[in-house]
């Protein structure tokens, strides 16, 4: 093989950058974070060779151009992790999760291959950036297109296809860390390296919509009712790929990545603080508000959304997909100024305008910056709007104004009963797989053999 | 506890005698399982609890018998995992912000409702269904037609019941603590009691397995393949040997001599930890150190003034009886103080409010993403400085300020009678030095869910210096050294008297000198401040050592601080592992020889004890809590699974209160891996029960034990070892037999 076409092999563009970016980034922190926290365990050598291979794995998958070498490294990374989510295969549950992840990645593997094999059939090349390019056939195209977002909602857990997400609790806390903040992403840099094409049969655009849609509101509600805080971060983390996925298929594909981005940041940092979940107390936060506060965050969230619009040179209230993402920032605006009116005075309304219009010039900056970096790759192309989205925008602010309006102490007990039918029914379906689940105390064998001192 | 049985309609005379056998297989069931403690205040208990009234070697094979087992039919399973996802509902702290509704039902009501809509328990069948849907409102007559649907017989009930709770001992330890230590605290939303929790785990097999009656055949079998294994009694004794002849022989080698009056006193917890600090401090300068139990007798509620938060601030086998406010000196503080709390809370509030609900969560990672980034490198790769940055922020908004304690509530008689007996059980009632120091003690760790299993055990898992504070005021009061005067404990006017706290972690001591005193000792407070500085440092390297990192005392105490503030440090210290005696006597018996953290050290003079009081208190109170942290080092590291919590390395959170291993587990009860093992293979705690070495005549102490029966049972059953050292007659140890007598043994 000539150096040339080594090279051809390869694409480095502003995504692989940004992935490559987050991804050592995390890895380093996870590293040095392990050096002591992982300090005594027999697997302790391995542990690293393993995360070494593993961030060699992830940045090849970002810089590969050429589909079978994509496909390698994708196969190479996730078997890797299945790996390292078991860690101690003397425990029956660790080994479960490791099968159950296995399982799914083997089934996205087996989606993606299809998908490339008709990509290939269709262009003739095994080169990505040509494919994107250059798919013309409109059926090979739709259905490639489909069978990569089935591989994708495989890799970042979007329903049906999260059991194993929300099942890979077992995993050393370094590992979901890691697992979070960057290989569960691996869905949403799939989608994104095909953006192109999903672009040219918008349709599909809506497919991604809906997936991440119902991911996102089953992850927030799950994240909700959990009782642990590992399960609670997973089933955040699924929530949050869902919201990734909404980004996308708003047409907003640096949107969505600035969010894989800074979620996988954020949920990195949860994960490795995750010791200290019972020091922190949940502080009453005065739900259901009175009504004069709740108009007066209402005024506090447009401000909010206005600055955000403007900011990312986004009409207010423009008739397109971007109307969504500015409905989100009003609503986390609201919140906000919400909190800070707990009392309700007018000094106070001013702070809480203050607070939203700070909130909304980070949000908007961030954002800016992702759209700005992101630029020559053309990510983002706001669709029309239709009913669809309409009702999305509904589900999300009812879902809100449900925790804040109906979810408090006083009128609860008149709910229980039409409550506890649905809740009984969410809380069973957010177990993690039965396998998975240390069911005697003994199971648990974390270290071989028995040592007296 | 069993309120529910007035409401069932007790008609026929059989059915009564029904009820009273539920009652009594219920309570016999409950038992054997010992209490365990919420994170929030994580006490040390022996796991086996439940079986000490059985001489030891009897309880290790039953305790394997009913904890150690591995093998489990198989619909057991399912049944655990069934129970583990309600109880971890059930128990919730505020993690889940949609949590399990109708709690204040109690469990067993509330669960009862909820489980008609659990297809995971009736699998959607009609006549289980109707089943759940006809129990009776009370657990006892559900638990009497659970039995009988599954058949047991009268005779095997009691035990079917005992295998309900200890197939899934650490849920069960939990719910014992819920149900029989939280009675002084105040009243729990979620009201538990022992029935209940039984009720429900029966229904739940009932549903799941109908033949779960082989339960009872397994455990038979269980019993039968473990008489036949090795028992790890023969390792314990040959430990103990090792140590404890060798110590016996360093101990005969110290003589009391008449002491001067020193520079000051300084009384520390009898905390294994407290006793290489006090040694590197005495070696500083003419210091007298004393050992007593850290909440210096003080058994009391503490209550912050500007938080509002309450907590029992001692043993909890004691009930406090006052409460202690404890709020800034001035006024005008407390309200900047108030203010800078509030504004924290608001930054929380802000977090909270985005993270806990729908839609906004979206929003909070994107504002927080580079943050947490930012955050998370610097807290994994300069340790050091991200403290500083962060003391800074809230520092900036919410400036430390010293505290006091209101003593208003307790009254000046009981604060006498608190001065009076924490003076005398320490044998300090004369030769006072200018400056006497009260030395509480707590830990400085990050990201440690287990932190308080590191705090003080005698101040019901909390940091001692409230009670020190408490105390050292009431000492510094005119009127009751004037009360103490007449009992004959003369105090010199000069003598000041301070509170302070030992970080366990890092050995800083800081010193709370808040009351008025004399000039005079402001040289001294000084002087002290230095050696304790100094004697922090020494400790450090010897600590370090212990560590596996060998250096010089600088680069020693820079290592101790990294541990300390590390979030990723899994062994920030080694808290009391290593404990193995428990020695009552003057210090002058221990100052010179070297016990490696290994003694809990409680100051007797057996001269100033004609009665006997005094050491019937240390005997039965100090000397207890000392055999429950002794056993829960001691078992943690035979089984680490059964009796440990496992590796911390993949632990998980549940309800705030408890660790779960990965997806779900058991409650992991007792202490992690890492606590007690230097790796996966090597044990750092050596298995030893309590020695126990009191300078007092063997005849004397039987007078004691005659009248106590938990030191009968801890003695008889081989619990705890006693040596009586006399301090007439120097030729001979006396071992304590576990026949109760008395087996002398020549000094070599």
């Amino acid at each position: 093989m000539s150096f040339n076409s080594m090279i051809a092999m390869f694409h480095v563009d502003m995504l692989s950058i940004i992935m490559i970016s987050l991804v050592s980034f995390i890895g380093i922190v996870v590293c040095f974070f392990s050096s002591r926290y992982m300090k005594g365990d027999a697997l302790y050598r391995q542990f690293f060779i393993h995360i070494l291979i593993l961030l060699i794995a992830v940045m090849l998958i970002t810089i590969a151009d050429n589909l079978m070498l994509f496909l390698s490294a994708w196969c190479c990374c996730n078997l890797i992790l299945a790996r390292l989510m078991v860690h101690k295969s003397t425990w029956k549950a660790a080994k479960a999760s490791g099968r159950l992840a296995s399982r799914n990645f083997m089934l996205g593997f087996s989606f993606m291959i299809l998908a490339f094999a008709i990509l290939y059939k269709a262009t003739g090349s095994l080169s990505i950036q040509y494919i994107v390019h250059n798919s013309n056939d409109y059926w090979a195209t739709l259905m490639a297109l489909i069978l990569l977002l089935m591989g994708a909602m495989t890799q970042s857990a979007i329903w049906p296809f999260h059991r194993w997400l929300i099942s890979s609790l077992n995993s050393p806390t370094p590992i979901s860390a890691l697992m979070h903040a960057g290989i569960v992403n691996g869905g949403g840099f799939l989608l994104a390296r095909f953006a192109p094409l999903y672009f040219s049969v918008p349709k599909t655009l809506n497919i991604i919509f809906i997936v991440g849609l119902t991911g996102a509101l089953l992850g927030s509600l799950w994240k909700l009712m959990q009782h642990d805080v590992k399960r609670m971060l997973a089933c955040s983390t699924m929530g949050q790929m869902g919201f990734m996925f909404v980004q996308f298929g708003l047409g907003f594909f640096a949107s969505g990545l600035a969010h894989l981005f800074c979620h996988g940041l954020f949920k990195a940092y949860l994960f490795l603080a995750s010791g200290s979940a019972a020091q922190e107390k949940r502080l009453d936060l005065g739900y259901p508000p009175d009504l004069i506060s709740f108009l007066c965050a209402l005024a506090c969230g447009a401000l909010g959304s206005y600055i955000f619009a403007i900011i990312n040179h986004k009409h207010w209230l423009r008739l397109d997909t971007s109307l969504i993402m500015i409905g989100i920032v009003f609503i986390a605006g609201a919140q906000l100024a919400l909190t800070v009116l707990r009392a309700a005075s007018v000094k106070k309304f001013l702070l809480a305008m203050i607070t939203t219009a700070a909130m909304a010039t980070l949000y908007g900056a961030n954002v800016y910056f992702f759209d700005l970096i992101l630029s020559p790759l053309a990510l983002i192309q706001p669709q029309p709007l239709t009913i669809l989205h309409v009702i999305a925008l509904i589900m999300l602010s009812l879902s809100w104004l449900f925790i804040l309006f109906f979810k408090s102490s006083k009128n609860k007990d008149d709910l229980s009963n039409w409550f506890i039918g649905p809740y009984v029914k969410a809380l069973n379906s957010s177990q993690p797989h039965p396998d998975t689940i240390t069911s005697y105390r003994k199971e648990y064998e974390y270290v071989s053999g028995k040592i007296h001192g | 506890m069993y309120q529910e049985k007035s409401m069932v309609n007790l008609e026929t005379k059989e059915n009564h005698e029904l009820f009273n056998h539920v009652d009594s297989i219920i309570k016999e069931s409950w038992a054997k399982i010992s209490p365990f403690w919420p994170l929030k205040n994580l006490i040390a208990v022996n796991p086996m609890q439940g079986l000490e009234n059985l001489p030891i070697e009897e309880a290790l094979v039953e305790g394997a018998v009913f904890f150690e087992q591995k093998e489990f039919p198989k619909p057991m399973a399912l049944i655990n995992r069934q129970t583990i996802k309600w109880l971890q509902a059930f128990f919730d702290e505020g993690q889940a912000t949609i949590g399990m509704p109708l709690r204040k039902n109690g469990l067993y009501n509330a669960w009862k409702k909820l489980a008609y809509f659990d297809k995971q328990i009736h699998g959607g069948d009609c006549k289980k269904k109707q089943w759940l849907l006809g129990l009776s409102k009370s657990p006892e007559t559900a638990i009497t037609a659970c039995l009988l649907k599954l058949n047991i017989p009268k005779e095997s009930q009691s035990i079917f019941m005992t295998l309900m709770l200890t197939t899934l001992p650490g849920w069960a330890s939990h719910i014992k603590y819920r149900t029989h230590w939280t009675e002084g605290e105040s009243l729990h939303p979620h009201p538990i009691s022992a029935v209940d929790y039984i009720a429900v785990r029966l229904i739940i097999t009932s549903l799941l397995w109908e033949e779960a009656a082989e339960l009872i055949q397994w455990h038979k079998k269980a019993k039968e393949l473990q008489i036949k294994k090795i028992s790890p009694i023969k390792v314990i004794e040959k430990n103990e040997t090792d140590y404890l002849l060798p110590l016996l022989n360093k101990l005969d080698d110290q003589k009391t001599g008449e002491s001067t009056i020193s520079d000051a006193q300084i009384v520390f917890c009898i905390d294994v930890r407290s006793e290489p600090f006090r040694r590197a401090l005495e070696g500083q300068g003419q210091y007298e150190t004393f050992g007593f139990a850290g909440f210096f007798g003080i058994p009391v509620r503490i209550k912050n003034s500007i938080t509002a938060e309450i907590y029992s601030s001692c043993p909890v086998l004691l009930k406090p009886q006052h409460t202690v406010n404890e709020s800034p000196f001035s006024s005008q503080i407390c309200a900047q103080d108030h203010q800078g709390y509030q504004k924290l809370n608001t930054l929380k509030a802000l977090y909270q409010s985005l993270k806990y609900n729908f839609t906004t969560s979206f929003a909070l990672v994107e504002l927080l993403g580079f943050a947490a980034g930012f955050w998370m490198a610097l807290r994994s790769l300069t340790p050091m400085l991200a403290i500083k940055y962060r003391r800074s922020i809230t520092e900036s908004i919410r400036p430390n300020v010293a505290v006091s304690p209101l003593l208003e509530n307790i009254a000046f008689s009981d604060q006498c009678a608190f001065a009076e007996s924490a003076l005398s059980a320490i044998g300090l009632t004369k030769k006072f030095s200018p400056l006497i120091l009260f030395c509480g003690h707590g830990s400085a760790t990050q990201n440690n869910a287990y932190a308080t299993a590191l705090d003080c055990g005698a101040c019901g898992g909390q940091h001692g210096a409230s009670n020190a504070r408490i105390l050292a005021k009431i000492l510094n009061t005119r009127k009751v050294r004037e009360h103490l005067n007449q009992a004959g404990i003369i105090i010199p006017k000069a003598t000041y008297f301070l509170a302070a706290e030992h970080n366990t972690t890092t050995d800083e001591v800081e010193i709370y000198d808040t009351d008025t005193h004399d000039i005079a000792v402001e040289k001294n407070i000084q002087q002290l401040k230095d050696d304790l500085k100094a004697a922090g440092n020494l400790n450090n390297q010897q600590r370090s050592k212990e560590m596996g990192f060998n250096a010089d005392k600088n680069k020693s105490a820079k290592h101790t601080k990294l541990r300390s503030i590390d979030w990723a440090q899994v062994r920030p210290e080694w808290g009391l592992a290593r404990n193995a005696s428990f020695i009552v006597a003057p210090r002058e018996m221990t100052k010179n020889i070297d016990l490696e953290g290994r003694a809990f050290l409680h100051s007797y003079d057996y001269h100033q004890d004609l009665d006997g009081k005094i050491l019937t208190l240390i005997l039965t109170a100090p000397m207890v809590v000392a055999q429950w942290i002794n056993s829960q080092y001691l078992f943690s590291t035979l089984d680490n699974v059964a009796y440990g919590a496992g590796s911390k390395i993949t632990k998980n959170i549940t309800g705030k209160i408890g660790i779960m291993q990965g997806n779900a587990s058991d409650l992991m009860s007792g202490l992690p891996l890492q606590s007690v093992y230097r790796s996966d293979k090597e044990a750092y705690h050596e298995t030893v029960r309590l020695m126990t070495i009191v300078y007092a005549p063997s005849g004397f102490i039987d007078k004691i034990i005659e009248k106590q029966t938990v030191l009968q049972k801890l003695f008889r059953n081989g619990w705890v070892l006693l040596i009586s050292v006399d301090p007439e007659n120097t030729n001979h140890h006396y071992f304590l037999d576990r026949d109760l007598t008395w087996k002398k043994r020549k000094k070599s």
